[in-house]
């Protein structure tokens, strides 16, 4: 069994789990609403003003850069990939502090990679304080978006930056003898999730996110696993939000689909579930080969579980199967592989199934996609 | 036979209770000093150790600057380096607590996204921005908060330097979960609060590393080092423990020999007890051997009823050694924080193995001090046993053997240490206890040869200092134990007097600014304690102020050595003598200093390191290893075992700018010094300052240096108890085997006035013989304290002053206790019948 770093964290925090700030501070974090007037939320009518949105929005107080894709290498090995890239608000404001460790916001990364003809799927992550020591969020005109420092035990930054048509990233894990390094190219423009990216995640005016996605980027670039390195090609999507407590209260978890098929569409959707693992809310886009997003309000989509998947680590029971039907199209999702589980070990307990899956109508493959899903079993919620 | 032990026990304590109890005392007192000291012993670094647990307990290795701190830059090299699980970095801090004297708190600065474990008291803080933005947000132990009054929302105001700061408890978290020893004084705090609030930015103390589990954690430690270069050290904990325990090995050793000694007097004590309950039973144990018990049997009877008596001494010294223990914990906790800047110890652990040991030396001791009476009893015949006048003559005759014994020892010890036994650190202990031992071998000889000059003619006091001689069995032991006490009790003394007259000369040739100017919370914070550049810069203007004298000290490194450096400006002028030399030419080398960038060296760090003028000290600087040429060595009693004085500007160009620990002003003629602190006081705000004139300092300096020696003395007046129980003891016994030869004074008509005289003056005349001895001894363990101990271990030169009054209020409370112990044994014996005497006596 390979040790790794992040076990071994696991390990030392499990021992003194009453002790660590792990999930306490965390969610404390993200759940403190003492400055949260501070803080900007989503409006409808957000001024859009591309690239500089590439880069970070401090005055919300959560965003992400989150990268998912198939790849292959020249032998036609199978490869899924997650690269994402948090910010994580505390302050609305930076301490005035005579410190370098002064910081109102955390960095914290997710990188994956799913060897799909080989079952095998390894999960990294970092969580730094966003100081100029350790990582942290550029602003336009740097090409830079956000870095962090690696994984304990990893000399290797963690980076993520515009190259003007697209995103670059490097993820590296010495101990799990991971590395992921992407260039992307946007093979599709851009496309707002929700009227003008005004994504609505609950009843509540607050309940929303300002969400845009490059659904289809060309990727090339080298994935290490264990001691081999692999020059790969293939197609990633991207998804930006920012916003500040945009869940509704007592929503605990979602289901998130990215597909990109074979025709040249994509289709985006989100469940999110309450208290009783119902779904209380969820909007879907649906994105023609010419690059036209259609909004899919509750009732043009329909989503049911075929198959679910118990993790022998977390015990947690999830989704693995599933059909889609959009106005009439049916598809059915499947994963491509069971155990694609992230298991977090910087945030307390931490866990969430974010998986390559295949799309295919009437057993035909008709295309690909990544699925995240969130609040299954007892672990915690990453925070929106 | 175990019938009759226990039934003739029980008769032998109703027939002599004083001296069985002044028998238990004896070991108990003896047991209580030994097992107090080897507890506070044990707890010395507890404190420090205890904290480091609850802080760095799970770290498998911490980075230490070889500087006071080291960049905080070199985290991130840390966090990359290949096997580690963990890391994270502390900036501390010593602040004191405003309106408390000397009152510090531990304040340590971590990064709370660190995975570092903090034993929050109610959970952990909810309100993540209050931790990192609420102004002086801090979490304080449950024990501090409760001992204060304070509670969860309350502000603290402290002192950090020149600064006031107010800490906000924002939250409790219980150290002492994590590591029961941890002192309650710890409070924690974002790192970069800490930074702000208390330090500098930029900077931390250390760097805490766990490695994974498949590391091995020497090899992660090497390649951190090597990473890191020569500017830190990577240690593990136990060797961070080593550094310390180094620290203060030789002050632990000091009070361990202290405690020792008064175990010896103890079993002196137990020696004459035994003695005691032998010569009282003289006619039983010849009756018992009339009737056929073996001699085995009677010795056996003997060592077990001192088991008895032992094990009762053991069972009250005990908790005795442990209300000691508790009671003087705060004096050596005030030493080790004055001497070693350690921090308090708060609460005290025992092993119980430390009860077991005190316990088996106390009943060892006991069998020890019994085996020679017992052995001597067993094997006597009976008719000898059941006759009177014939059992003291023993030792008579011995004496010349033992005096020769006694030589014996001297010579061999001093032949060892002249043929090379004084190169060895430790030798200083072999003289002492060759003193000690061949002391009370000299003691019977001594007080024959001294006694056998009394002329008398009256049945008076004469006669009973002679007496003194003629029963040397008894009394010579008293007299050495007496000897030993006040042995140890005028060593000490002089040795604390020459040292604390040395001082007083020393302060006053170096104490020579007028007014000095230090942040209040020096004396925990030490070197990490600065005043703010304005505030310095706004004394040297004022008004009266003709020249400032500023000190900028940190702690370096010179080849694995800790020294304290200290940056002044030293050209100033009339601060010549501020620094009084030893070896070097004191103009030149200041020349030197100012000019050339050379350095003056503390006398502790030249002896140990053999380093004199001409030689050059490498010191670690900001850019590698410098090495400073000596230009002179002066006069230093520094603890902390090297200290090296540089100008300010040297320091400037070799560690960079920085601000200053403490300022000294030398005033313009004929202002007056108190006027001018009042005037300072007024015009500054003093809250976290301490303004001082020059008496004052000198006066405080003084008070900590009687802190330092303070439980010293309480082992000092242990043994003098000890030894004066064992002249009650003697007389006792005394009065006791002399029944028969007291009943003949009677009855040839001495008066009962005249047996009490008798009894007092012998009592006198011990006490006086064991001064004579203790005298002799306690000069020679004086000498050996300054000259060979106090130089191995610290290396300060003390200059002998005789403190005649003390010694001399010293020898009349010894021969006035002498006289006191003696009232109740001249009373029995003035008491004694002429009936007492026997046909076979006549």
């Amino acid at each position: 069994m390979i040790s790794s770093p992040v076990q071994n964290v696991s390990d030392y925090t499990r021992k003194f789990g009453m002790y660590t700030f792990g999930i306490f501070w965390f969610m404390g974090c993200l759940l403190a609403t003492a400055w949260a007037e501070d803080w900007h939320t989503a409006v409808p009518d957000y001024a859009w003003t591309f690239p500089q949105d590439h880069w970070a929005h401090e005055k919300y107080k959560t965003e992400w850069w989150y990268l998912t894709g198939h790849l292959k290498n020249e032998a036609g090995r199978e490869f899924g990939y997650q690269f994402t890239f948090f910010r994580v608000g505390v302050l609305p404001g930076k301490p005035v502090l005579a410190s370098d460790w002064a910081a109102n916001y955390l960095v914290m990364g997710h990188a994956a990679i799913g060897d799909l003809a080989n079952g095998h799927h390894i999960f990294s992550e970092v969580l730094y304080r966003a100081t100029p020591l350790l990582g942290g969020f550029a602003a336009y005109p740097d090409t830079q978006l956000a870095w962090s420092r690696g994984p304990l035990g990893t000399a290797e930054s963690w980076s993520l930056s515009w190259n003007g048509a697209g995103f670059n990233f490097v993820a590296a894990d010495r101990a799990q003898k991971m590395r992921i390094a992407l260039r992307t190219r946007a093979a599709k423009n851009l496309i707002f999730q929700g009227p003008n990216g005004y994504s609505r995640k609950g009843t509540g005016e607050a309940a929303a996110s300002q969400y845009y996605s490059f659904t289809r980027l060309v990727t090339e670039g080298d994935l290490t696993l264990g001691e081999e390195t692999f020059s790969v090609t293939g197609e990633s999507w991207m998804d930006k939000e920012f916003g500040s407590n945009q869940l509704d209260p007592g929503q605990t978890g979602w289901d998130w689909f990215s597909l990109q098929l074979d025709d040249g569409r994509e289709v985006m959707l989100y469940l999110l579930r309450d208290r009783s693992h119902a779904v209380n809310f969820s909007r879907g886009t649906l994105v023609s080969a010419t690059g036209l997003a259609r909004v899919l309000e509750q009732d043009d989509f329909e989503v049911s579980v075929t198959h679910r998947w118990q993790s022998p680590r977390t015990e947690a029971i999830y989704p693995a199967g599933w059909t889609v039907g959009i106005q009439g199209e049916t598809w059915t999702i499947q994963p491509v592989m069971n155990d694609q589980e992230n298991r977090g070990e910087l945030v307390g307990t931490l866990y969430y199934w974010e998986g390559a899956v295949n799309v295919t109508r009437a057993g035909v493959k008709v295309g690909k996609g990544y699925v995240e899903l969130t609040g299954y079993g007892s672990g915690s919620v990453p925070g929106l | 036979m175990i019938r009759y032990f226990f039934k003739a026990m029980g008769a032998h304590f109703r027939s002599g209770r004083l001296l069985f109890v002044l028998t238990v005392l004896g070991v108990a007192l003896g047991v209580a000093s030994v097992l107090s000291i080897q507890i506070i012993n044990q707890n010395s670094l507890a404190a420090f150790e205890g904290s480091m647990m609850a802080v760095s307990g799970d770290a498998d290795l911490s980075v230490l600057g070889r500087l006071p701190t080291l960049p905080e830059s070199l985290y991130v090299d840390v966090l990359g380096e290949e096997g580690v699980a963990a890391a994270w970095p502390l900036y501390r801090v010593s602040v004191s607590l405003a309106q408390h004297d000397r009152f510090f708190l531990e304040v340590i600065g971590f990064d709370i996204f660190a995975p570092i474990r903090v034993p929050w008291e109610g959970g952990s803080p909810g309100d993540l921005s209050e931790v990192l933005a609420r102004p002086g947000w801090a979490a304080f132990t449950p024990a501090l908060a409760d001992q204060m009054g304070w509670s969860v929302g309350d502000s603290v105001q402290v002192y950090s330097g020149s600064r006031s700061v107010s800490l906000h408890i924002g939250a409790l978290v219980d150290f002492q979960k994590l590591s029961p020893l941890a002192s309650p004084k710890m409070v924690v705090m974002d790192i970069a609060q800490a930074q702000h609030l208390l330090g500098r930015s930029g900077q931390v103390h250390q760097i805490d590393v766990v490695a994974t589990d498949d590391t091995d954690v020497a090899q992660l430690q090497a390649r951190i080092q090597k990473k890191l270069g020569e500017s830190v050290q990577v240690v593990t904990p136990e060797g961070r423990s080593r550094q310390t325990e180094g620290l203060i090995s030789a002050f632990r050793l000091n009070l361990t020999a202290l405690s020792l000694i008064s175990l010896f007097v103890g079993l002196f004590l137990v020696y004459s007890s035994t003695q005691a309950s032998l010569v009282r039973r003289r006619a039983e144990f010849g009756m018992l051997r009339s009737i056929g018990t073996t001699r085995g049997q009677v010795f056996g009877l003997i060592v077990g009823e001192v088991v008895v008596t032992g094990t009762l001494g053991v069972l009250i010294g005990l908790p005795l050694g442990y209300w000691g223990a508790l009671e003087n914990v705060d004096v050596v906790s005030a030493t080790l924080t004055n001497l070693y800047m350690l921090e308090e110890i708060s609460t005290l652990h025992v092993s119980p193995w430390l009860f077991a040991t005190a316990g088996l030396i106390g009943v060892g001791g006991a069998i020890l001090g019994a085996l020679m009476p017992a052995w001597d009893m067993s094997r006597r015949d009976t008719r000898s046993l059941l006759s009177a006048f014939t059992l003291h003559e023993k030792i008579g005759s011995f004496a010349p053997h033992l005096s020769a014994a006694g030589l014996g020892v001297f010579t061999l010890v001093g032949v060892w240490y002249v043929a090379g036994g004084s190169r060895w650190q430790h030798a200083g202990f072999v003289l002492a206890v060759g003193l000690l031992t061949g002391l009370p071998l000299l003691t019977p000889m001594a007080v024959r040869l001294l006694t056998q000059q009394i002329k008398f003619r009256t049945f008076g006091l004469a006669y009973a200092l002679k007496s003194v001689g003629a029963r040397l069995q008894t009394t010579a032991f008293a007299v050495a134990a007496l000897a030993i006490a006040v042995s140890m009790l005028v060593g000490i003394t002089l040795m604390i007097g020459s040292f604390r007259e040395t001082l007083t000369v020393w302060i006053g040739t170096t104490v020579v600014a007028d007014i000095y100017v230090t942040p209040s919370s020096w004396r925990g914070q030490g070197d990490e304690a600065f005043l703010e550049a304005d505030l310095v810069e706004r004394m040297r203007r004022f008004p009266g102020v003709k020249a400032m004298d500023r000190l900028r000290g940190f702690l370096v490194s010179s080849q694995d050595q800790r020294l304290a450096l200290a940056g002044v400006d030293i050209g100033i002028a009339g601060g010549a003598t501020r620094f009084t030399l030893l070896e070097g030419d004191s103009e030149t080398a200041f020349a030197q200093v100012e000019e050339a960038g050379w350095v003056l060296v503390g006398e502790t760090l030249a002896r140990k390191k053999n380093l004199w003028v001409g030689d050059s000290v490498p010191i670690y600087t900001q850019n590698g290893i410098h090495s400073f040429p000596i230009a002179g060595v002066y006069y230093d009693y520094n603890a902390q075992g090297g200290a090296v004085i540089l100008d300010l500007q040297t320091v400037e160009k070799y560690w960079g700018q920085g601000p200053v620990n403490s300022v000294a002003l030398y005033l313009e003629a004929g202002v007056d010094t108190e006027a001018m602190v009042d005037a300072l006081k007024a015009e500054f705000d003093t809250s976290a300052m301490d303004i001082r004139s020059n008496r004052r300092l000198r006066e405080e300096a003084m008070t900590i240096f009687d802190q330092t020696f303070a439980v010293t003395r309480l082992l000092q007046g242990i043994s003098l108890m000890i030894a004066v129980c064992g002249i009650a003891l003697m007389l006792l016994v005394l009065a006791r085997e002399q029944v028969s030869e007291l009943a003949l004074y009677r009855a040839i008509g001495a008066t009962r006035y005249q047996l009490f005289s008798l009894f007092v003056g012998k009592g006198l005349g011990m006490g006086l013989l064991g001064l004579v001895m203790g005298s002799v001894g306690g000069i020679s363990l004086a000498m050996i304290l300054i000259f060979v101990i106090n130089r191995a271990y610290f290396g300060w030169t003390i200059q002998v002053y005789w403190p005649w009054f003390t010694l001399g209020q010293q020898a009349i409370t010894i021969l006035a206790v002498s006289m006191l112990a003696s009232l109740y044994p001249a009373l029995k014996a003035s008491r004694t019948p002429a009936t007492e005497l026997g046909r076979d006596d006549i």
